[in-house]
């Protein structure tokens, strides 16, 4: 953010020339504390709702805590040993890891492609952009529902739909295996991720002057060459914002898997959210919990900030 | 398609049609497909949801599920929780984030970089990593089991969408107009009222909206911090027919239907304007 913004001397002398406060002294101290009592609203509210709890849980981390969450002093990062032993740990971070992965990275090129689609112009585009935003509007609880629903082996529509359509003949089990359920989140947080990259990405390609393309056709290139040469590069920018958003609250994606599994049976379906949510408040161990949350932000700090880095290097060698 | 062409249209270009119609066609059955299920599903009998031989469509239309959830569950109590959470936070995100966004788009000031950065990074923390926390400060603050505090909540977590997407907005308008009104004797919170906001109208309802709906969809908050029945927002409240045993999915899908509509039309209002401001702005709400 650039701090030297030409506007900033009009506007002083803008102050200077107002009448207002008759004390040259007074008004001056106003002036420099005048931003703060603009932003101070909003500060108190972030530190008493974000910045505290973020205390909390390091501070809770460190502790020994009792179930009633009263602080037994520092124990020597127990609570983190306690949690990475727990064997049921790896597979809960292998999870999550899938999960976000998975999910970001589909959902990333799905939503490119729809993008490049509805970026045409066709009868009906208002209309399919409207219904493709659906998913996006809808909470994810109730998204989840459906879909737990709609896979179901005994009364599911999707066996219903299949049979009718005589493409199977008997009800399939679509989830048989805690893998199979596992999917079939996974599926659905794809589902309601692409809304937001296709979005991204068409406003990013909505900018993109036309004369490119009529000049690369001059030149002969065809389709992917186009895609690759001048699609890419440019809409880059719009795919980085809304990738790095999407590691952040994919990985953080708590109602889709806890309305479908709970992470049941034993851990084989829980992210590390929903692993820390039943550790707090089912098991009452608030110290291992925020070891949890802790090592959470650990590794989403270092994929935003190696993701972050990376891009920027690249910005810089295409510059 | 209507192609009633004169000169001869390349095969090629008529494939591609074809396949740009398809491909649109299919994503948008398959996008409309759960709230399809959802409609029917809410429009059946229990028996027919789980008889045998599984129908699509139902087989009499049963408007009365969307009339009987009124008085099988405290629904009137729970959509007018999800009006006081969405509708508080909304408020308290406007009035919080308003004068930030505006301090960041016109003064000058020592932490200005750091608070930018703090607002972008906040956006890490998620509400559910944060949930003991969140706790023990509701606890403290004796705002548990309370809308009050989901207001707080919500409003606090929609902070950096508000302050990214009102500062942009600001930003994009020159500031001439509110010199020459500072001139004419305003003092500033006059030349924003009158100058500034109603020129900043179309991004100021954009956020309005979008936190509204952010706060209206929020789960993980209200789930782990209201234990009493009627203080529970729909998001929350319609799990009363998703039981341990017995899942009413007529009831669920019908209310989940009353919890969906407001959303969905708020959202195509907001969809354009939105989209350009979270692609410069880099924020999700």
């Amino acid at each position: 953010m650039s701090t030297k913004t030409p506007a900033a001397p009009a506007d002083r002398q803008v102050q200077t020339a107002s009448p207002r406060l008759p004390n040259p002294g007074s008004r001056k101290f106003f002036r420099t504390i005048e931003p703060y009592i603009w932003i101070a609203p909003s500060i108190i509210l972030m530190a008493i709702f974000i910045v505290t709890p973020i205390f909390k849980v390091f501070q809770l981390s460190m502790n020994k805590v009792t179930r009633a969450g009263k602080l037994k002093g520092f124990n020597n990062f127990e609570n983190f040993t306690t949690v990475i032993k727990d064997p049921s740990f790896a597979l809960v971070l292998k999870n999550t890891i899938l999960w976000t992965v998975a999910v970001v990275v589909l959902s990333t090129l799905l939503g490119f492609i729809l993008a490049l689609f509805l970026n045409n112009e066709f009868k009906g585009r208002k209309v399919a952009r409207a219904i493709v935003v659906f998913p996006w509007a809808t909470t994810l609880v109730i998204q989840a529902s459906a879909w737990k629903f709609i896979v179901n082996t005994d009364y599911g529509t999707l066996n219903t739909l299949l049979m009718r359509m005589g493409i199977i003949s008997a009800p399939m089990n679509w989830t048989s295996t805690p893998a199979a359920w596992f999917g079939w989140e996974i599926a659905c947080g794809i589902f309601v991720t692409i809304p937001f990259v296709c979005f991204c990405v068409l406003s990013g390609l909505q900018s993109i002057d036309a004369s490119y393309y009529e000049a690369a056709t001059v030149d002969g290139a065809g389709y992917f060459q186009k895609l690759f040469k001048i699609t890419l590069p440019l809409v880059k920018s719009s795919l980085t914002v809304s990738t790095v958003l999407n590691i952040i609250y994919v990985f953080n994606s708590f109602p889709i898997i806890w309305t479908m599994t709970k992470g049941d049976p034993a851990n084989r379906t829980d992210t590390l959210v929903t692993y820390l949510y039943k550790l707090a408040f089912y098991n009452g161990k608030q110290g291992e919990a925020s070891a949890v949350s802790v090592i959470g932000f650990i590794i989403l700090l270092m994929c935003a900030s190696v993701y972050m880095i990376y891009t920027l290097r690249k910005g810089d060698e295409d510059l | 398609m209507t192609q009633t062409v004169k000169k001869p249209v390349s095969v090629k270009k008529t494939v591609l049609r074809l396949l740009l119609y398809f491909v649109v066609l299919d994503v948008c059955i398959i996008t409309l497909y759960p709230y399809f299920a959802m409609l029917c599903t809410a429009l059946k009998s229990r028996e027919e949801i789980f008889s045998a031989a599984g129908t699509v469509l139902p087989i009499t239309a049963l408007w009365s599920n969307f009339i009987d959830i009124w008085s099988r569950a405290p629904m009137a109590k729970y959509m007018l929780n999800s009006i006081l959470i969405a509708g508080g936070s909304t408020i308290i995100a406007m009035l919080c984030g308003i004068p930030a966004a505006y301090a960041l788009a016109r003064m000058k000031f020592k932490g200005q970089t750091a608070f930018l950065g703090f607002v972008i990074v906040s956006q890490m923390f998620a509400p559910v990593v944060l949930l003991i926390g969140i706790y023990q400060v509701m606890q403290v603050l004796h705002l548990t089991d309370s809308i009050l505090g989901l207001v707080f909540i919500n409003a606090a977590f929609n902070q950096a969408f508000t302050i990214w997407l009102l500062r942009g907005t600001f930003m994009g308008i020159s500031a001439d107009m509110e010199q020459a009104a500072t001139i004419d004797g305003c003092n500033r919170i006059q030349s924003m009222m009158k100058v500034l906001l109603p020129v900043a109208a179309p991004g100021i309802v954009t956020t309005l909206i979008f936190i509204f709906i952010n706060a209206w969809n929020e789960y993980t908050v209200a789930l782990c911090l209201i234990s009493t029945d009627t203080l529970k927002p729909l998001t929350v409240g319609i799990n009363i027919f998703n039981g341990y045993n017995i899942i009413e999915w007529q009831y669920l899908f019908a209310a989940s239907i009353f919890a969906i509509i407001p959303v969905v039309i708020l959202f195509m209002c907001i969809e354009k304007n939105l989209v350009s401001g979270l692609a410069s702005g880099g924020v999700k709400g």
